[in-house]
């Protein structure tokens, strides 16, 4: 077959002379892929919030989370708030309007939000892999149920549900909610493996697996699942996003766990306590930017992931 | 113009009918799932909210009413459908006796609008940004600008909502901090009613607009680069076409037919999103509606709002699917 | 009078790995209404050259010297106009036939439409009218009725009807030279010949040169008066078509004209040995393959009609199984390998109906029935080293006896046909070439030594010069291990020199079947006959015919479209075919 796009003909050996070493440096980058920087800082940032979490707990006192650690609306340190006090290191990031200490809800929040993002997206997939290669492989009414069936549920705001659910039952725990979440997840990853395993069953070496005696449960986990990893990885991230945008969504409303520090718990009482007129910002305001270090490290994690399966980026 | 394929037609029509009866259901199903009394739950929950319950015989006598506790469940159910296709949800317990369908009728505009004007501008933007991206012949500032722009996508509204009245409002003073209109005008069809409107729900649309539009590029971007590759992008470049003309009647036009898809698959999602910003900005729509509801534990509004915002989502993707048969040939003619 | 000159032009890529030098110092000169050739295999460089005059290079190509002068403008040299001036030169004096023609079209824009785009673009706004009458004549001058097809959106054409309005597009503007690049490539031989007389009859008509891209010598004697072969970016020989044809210099382009196989031509296969290897036998005398009244139907569609075969595998035999796309070919194929049930009757190996087999009898059946499959590239799971493939299926039907034991298999088996053990295992599938790649599925089949092996167009994704090994590689396995082959191409010529039985199939029904000596050396089906005289020929006095000629064989096609006749030759031993 002649290449349409003539791009890069394998005529004779590359020339290397004449490059500049950044060029080279650049070159470097195409070989491993996984090498990619949008990825790598991606982790980075996320693994920062991890680390907050696990030296937190070593290095500060989580028990600050309770009221009346500290005196109330302490600015953080060297910043004076509206009362003339300068804050000091006993609360580096200052406390809330009860004397919570910002730092040891940051470190016991910012995981827990994590946690509830991650294993939401964990279960989602599971469904969506088992469901995507049902539909796929097995076909015909099965597939038009599962087809129909995350149509119908992708249409439904989770929040919304969720809403319902909590009026109704009060307090749940991190991982109930968790759970709750991922009954709306695991729609796009459904889609997404369906559509590839219809195209992948027909590729040559599914083919090629099929002559050569192999199960379908060779084929559904050796020959296609190790081609579908990119995939998998891009929209388990984009999972972990979704899912803790409604978990910070209900946390907000002041649903979602009661008793548990979470991120959106924390603005929630920001926010019903009117620290945005009393000017006490650094209640809300870090952590909204812990939240958004997390998207931003999520969001660079998922370009990076685009590129790696996706050749054709790359070069923008 | 085309007609809309029949086949296509029952297939979106299906699938809007189960998703408004399947919501519906949940919405039903998960109370009684708890294994309380609804009734008597939903007056405990409103006697510990702190508030006095007056008339409480009254208003228990009104749940059991409404939740139909003397019949058998199949009828309390199918009693509990009609209600809700007729827009019928009770009464609200925290506002006894207000009827929620009036609640939710004086809601609803503000929340119908303020959705529009972000998910049309949201929709544009995100979209001509992201085919700017991947154009060979975007000035090479927006190349840099655009990406750099995309950080806002990864906030979510709620925080966009914050952080912009902080920022307008609190610090700056440009804008008010909350309601959707001024307190020096009326309700009334004047220029200074709509400009005072327009005033007041620019920061709530724009909270929204700033953290979803990226969704698009995103998205957009991917697209442009498939279409970039194809052939037909060749042969118009070989055709001398203007680039422009390139850019709009070729490479959009086409990479733009998913993205309608996806608009209507989205809609959820950032209706939800503007449930927080109503909330944030105090303005009189849905999202506020839900708010309060919460805080009062009213249950009988949560289930309203909660059924009316699924099935203003469902209605707009079945409209949206409605409309994409014609801008895409190859559907019309069902191949 | 000389409309182009390339001068020296080099093309350089500059990849991850270095910069590759796709062009170097190619010069050649295009007179005006003459037809220039490129030919080469893919990576050669013959679509980046013609690119080039179009500065149209696939990014980041670039030409790295030289001079392209088109002689017809003031200002001639290409590489020197802006951006605008360039534009202003596409369509109205250099136009482009792609490749592509399924996906060259807008799908969202009418036909007309987009003839009227190139037509305002380079000569301004003008009335609906004026448009309509210049797109009409411009879809006329193709063979379209305007209209119709003026109205119509991609999606409702057929690859031919899109690719002449791709034609129709490139002669609006009655340009100074075409470029057309392998127009044909992705049509039947029928409708190649008709497109291409169309595109030759128009190109004289406005008087344009015209340059044509492709890698079919054959294709290339019949339509253009000079052939410039490329190899690795450079020209290694132009001349006019005869003299390179009759009388080739360079030794590349004579192994391109040698390796076509012609119908009648010399055979390429080695002759058969004294003592061929013995297929598989039954006392009882029941057939190694058998076919009872199969039949195939998708929805509304008849993919086949009712069939019947039996083939014994005693004398290994290859039997091909000749066809247009959607004529039912590869249906067939998939029927015998179980991968689809046929709607009625049943198939049969060994006398046992394999779509109704317990799981042990299943996989001997897939011991016993190989396939090569038209895609290379595809057959190899990306994720794996290429031993995966050749390894996997013989340790699950037992072959294996331990570790050492597969790796000297493997390695016998690359020899075999004709690969070097250490430059194919262990690497990737991404770092072998097609042809190589093929012949490790062929590799793959001879390890498991089945009895039968199903070859889909095994052939028609490799280039040319590779095809007639992979088909010696594939004969051998005839001759020299036992093993019955089923050969299902679109390709005559092929099957006309390593087959022992030919059947043509038509729109699922079988319309003549015989000894190829017969079907292919002396067609009698009207089907059959069209087909031959649609294959371009490397032989400048055999003629292809004017589009007359294509056209009545086209409206004798549809005269017997509604009768189905089989016309059945001479038969061989071993071999029955019956229809129902």
């Amino acid at each position: 077959m002649e290449d349409r796009n003539a791009a890069a003909p394998e005529t004779a050996a590359p020339d290397m002379t004449g490059l500049s070493r950044a060029q080279l440096r650049r070159m470097k980058r195409f070989e491993n892929p996984w090498l990619n920087p949008k990825l790598l800082w991606g982790l980075g940032l996320l693994l920062g919030i991890v680390a907050l979490g696990i030296l937190g707990r070593i290095f500060w006192d989580t028990e600050m989370v309770f009221t009346g650690s500290g005196l109330p609306r302490q600015a953080p340190v060297g910043i004076e708030n509206l009362r003339g006090q300068v804050g000091s290191w006993a609360h580096p990031l200052g406390t809330d309007v009860t004397g919570k200490d910002i730092l040891a809800l940051l470190i016991v929040g910012a995981p827990n939000s994590l946690y509830v993002g991650v294993l939401a997206s964990l279960i989602g997939m599971s469904i969506g892999i088992f469901l995507g290669f049902s539909a796929g492989f097995i076909g015909g009414r099965t597939d038009d149920v599962i087809r129909v069936g995350s149509d119908v549920m992708i249409t439904i705001p989770p929040l919304l549900i969720l809403v319902v659910f909590q009026a109704a039952y009060g307090d749940i725990s991190l991982t109930i909610m968790a759970i709750l979440i991922a009954c709306f997840v695991w729609q796009s990853p459904t889609r997404l493996i369906r559509a590839q395993v219809l195209s992948m069953r027909e590729s040559g070496y599914v083919q090629m697996a099929r002559l050569s005696g192999a199960s379908t449960w060779h084929i559904m986990f050796r020959e296609m699942l190790p081609n579908l990893v990119p995939y998998l990885f891009g929209s388990f991230i984009a999972n972990v996003t979704t899912s803790i945008v409604t978990a910070v969504g209900l946390e907000v409303l002041g649903l979602g766990p009661q008793r548990i520090p979470t991120l959106g718990r924390v603005i929630y009482d920001a926010i019903n306590s009117g620290a945005l007129i009393q000017n006490l910002w650094w209640w809300w305001g870090i952590p909204t930017l812990l939240l958004a270090v997390m998207f931003i490290g999520l969001l660079l994690v998922n370009l990076g992931l685009d590129e790696v399966s996706n050749p054709r980026l790359r070069r923008l | 113009m085309g007609r809309i394929p029949a086949g296509y037609l029952a297939n979106r029509i299906t699938t809007l009918v189960l998703t408004v009866v399947i919501a519906a259901t949940l919405i039903w199903i998960i109370p009684r799932l708890s294994g309380l009394d609804p009734a008597s739950a939903a007056l405990g929950r409103m006697a510990s909210g702190g508030g006095s319950v007056e008339n409480a015989d009254q208003i228990l006598a009104q749940l059991r009413e409404s939740f139909g506790l003397d019949q058998p469940l199949s009828m309390q159910y199918l009693l509990y459908v009609w209600n809700t296709l007729t827009f019928d949800f009770g009464l609200s317990t925290a506002s006894f006796p207000t009827p929620v369908a009036a609640m939710i009728g004086n809601a609803l505009p503000w929340t119908i609008g303020l959705m529009l004007i972000s998910l049309v501008i949201t929709f544009l933007i995100g979209n001509l940004l992201g085919a700017l991206m991947v154009w060979e012949h975007t000035p090479r500032i927006w190349k840099v600008a655009i990406p750099a722009a995309m950080v806002f996508t990864s906030v979510p509204p709620i925080l966009s909502g914050l952080l912009l009245m902080y920022i307008f409002s609190t610090q700056l003073r440009w804008f008010p901090l909350s309601g959707p209109y001024g307190l020096n005008v009326e309700p009334s069809w004047t220029f200074d009613f709509a400009a005072s409107v327009l005033y007041h729900g620019f920061l709530p649309a724009l909270s929204i607009v700033v953290v979803t539009f990226g969704f698009w590029a995103l998205g957009m971007r991917g697209l442009m680069i498939g279409v970039q590759g194809e052939d037909y992008t060749t042969l118009a470049k070989a055709k001398g076409l203007r680039p422009r003309y390139i850019l709009y009647r070729y490479m959009i036009r086409n990479a733009i037919l998913p993205q309608i898809t996806a608009f209507a698959l989205k809609i959820g999602m950032l209706v939800a999103g503007q449930v927080l910003v109503e909330r944030i900005f105090a303005y009189p729509g849905m999202g506020k509606l839900l708010y309060d509801a919460i805080l009062t534990q009213d249950y009988p509004v949560i289930q309203g709002v909660s059924f009316v915002i699924i099935l203003m989502t469902a209605v707009s993707v079945f409209l949206v699917d409605l409309v994409y048969p014609l801008v895409d040939p190859r559907i019309r003619h069902g191949a | 009078m000389t409309i182009l000159d390339f001068k020296n032009v080099s093309i350089d890529f500059p990849t991850s790995t270095g910069i590759v030098h796709a062009v170097t110092d190619v010069s050649l000169s295009i007179g005006e209404g003459r037809r220039i050739g490129f030919i080469g295999e893919s990576g050669s460089g013959k679509t980046t050259t013609a690119l080039s005059a179009m500065r149209m290079l696939a990014s980041p190509g670039f030409v790295s010297g030289g001079e392209i002068h088109l002689h017809s403008l003031p200002e001639s040299n290409l590489l020197k106009l802006s951006d605008e001036d360039m534009r202003n030169v596409r369509l109205s004096r250099i136009s482009y036939i792609p490749q592509g023609a399924m996906n060259s079209l807008n799908p969202v824009m009418r036909i007309e439409n987009q003839i009227w785009d190139g037509i305002v673009a380079h000569e301004g706004a003008m009335a609906e009218e004026e448009l309509r009458q210049r797109s009409n004549r411009a879809l006329e001058s193709v063979g379209l009725d305007p209209d119709i097809v003026g109205q119509l959106y991609p999606h409702e054409l057929s690859g031919g009807m899109k690719q002449r309005v791709c034609i129709a597009i490139g002669v609006c503007l009655d340009p100074d030279l075409i470029i057309a690049d392998e127009p044909t490539s992705a049509l039947d031989v029928i409708t190649q010949r008709h497109v291409m007389q169309t595109l030759r009859d128009v190109q004289g008509k406005i008087g344009a040169g015209l340059i044509l891209i492709g890698h079919d010598m054959g294709l290339m004697a019949q339509s253009v008066d000079e052939i410039g072969v490329l190899k690795k970016g450079e020209l290694v020989e132009f001349g006019p078509v005869r003299q390179i044809i009759e009388d080739p210099q360079h030794p590349y382009t004579r192994e391109l004209i040698s390796s076509v196989p012609l119908v009648g031509g010399e055979s390429f296969l080695d002759p058969k040995p004294a003592t061929p290897a013995k297929g598989y036998a039954t006392e009882d005398g029941t057939p190694l393959l058998e076919l009872r009244s199969v039949s195939k139907t998708y929805g509304a569609v008849t993919a086949l009609h009712p069939m019947s075969f039996s083939l014994d595998g005693e004398e290994p035999k290859i039997i091909s199984i000749v066809g247009q796309s959607g004529s039912g070919k590869s249906t067939m194929g998939s029927l015998m390998l179980g991968f689809n049930e046929p709607s009625t009757g049943a198939v049969l190996f060994k006398g046992h109906d394999i779509n109704r087999q317990s799981a042990p009898e299943a996989l001997a059946f897939r011991k016993d029935v190989q396939a090569v499959f038209q895609d290379p590239y595809a057959c190899f799971n990306p994720f794996y080293r290429v031993n995966h493939a050749l390894k996997f299926p013989f340790e699950r039907f037992g072959l294996s006896e331990g570790p050492a034991h597969v790796q000297q298999a493997m390695e016998d088996a690359c020899r075999a046909v004709g690969l070097a053990p250490e430059t194919v295992l262990g690497r990737y599938p991404h770092q072998l070439s097609g042809g190589q790649r093929q012949r490790l599925i062929v590799a793959r089949a001879l390890m498991l030594s089945p009895k039968l092996l199903i070859a889909d167009e095994p052939v028609s994704m490799v280039d040319a010069s590779l095809r007639a090994t992979i088909l010696k590689n594939i004969h051998d396995l005839k001759d020299q291990h036992g093993i019955s082959i089923v050969y299902i191409t679109h390709d005559l010529a092929t099957a006309y020199h390593v087959s022992d039985y030919v059947m043509v199939l038509y729109k699922g029904h079988v319309v003549e079947a015989g000894p190829p000596k017969d079907v292919i050396g002396d067609p009698q089906h009207a089907y059959t006959k069209l087909l031959i005289s649609s294959i371009p020929w490397p032989d400048l006095d055999r003629d292809w015919g004017s589009s007359e000629d294509a056209e009545a064989g086209l409206a004798e096609l549809a005269r017997i479209d509604g009768r189905h006749e089989m016309i059945l030759r001479s038969t061989i031993p071993g071999f029955s075919l019956g229809v129902d």
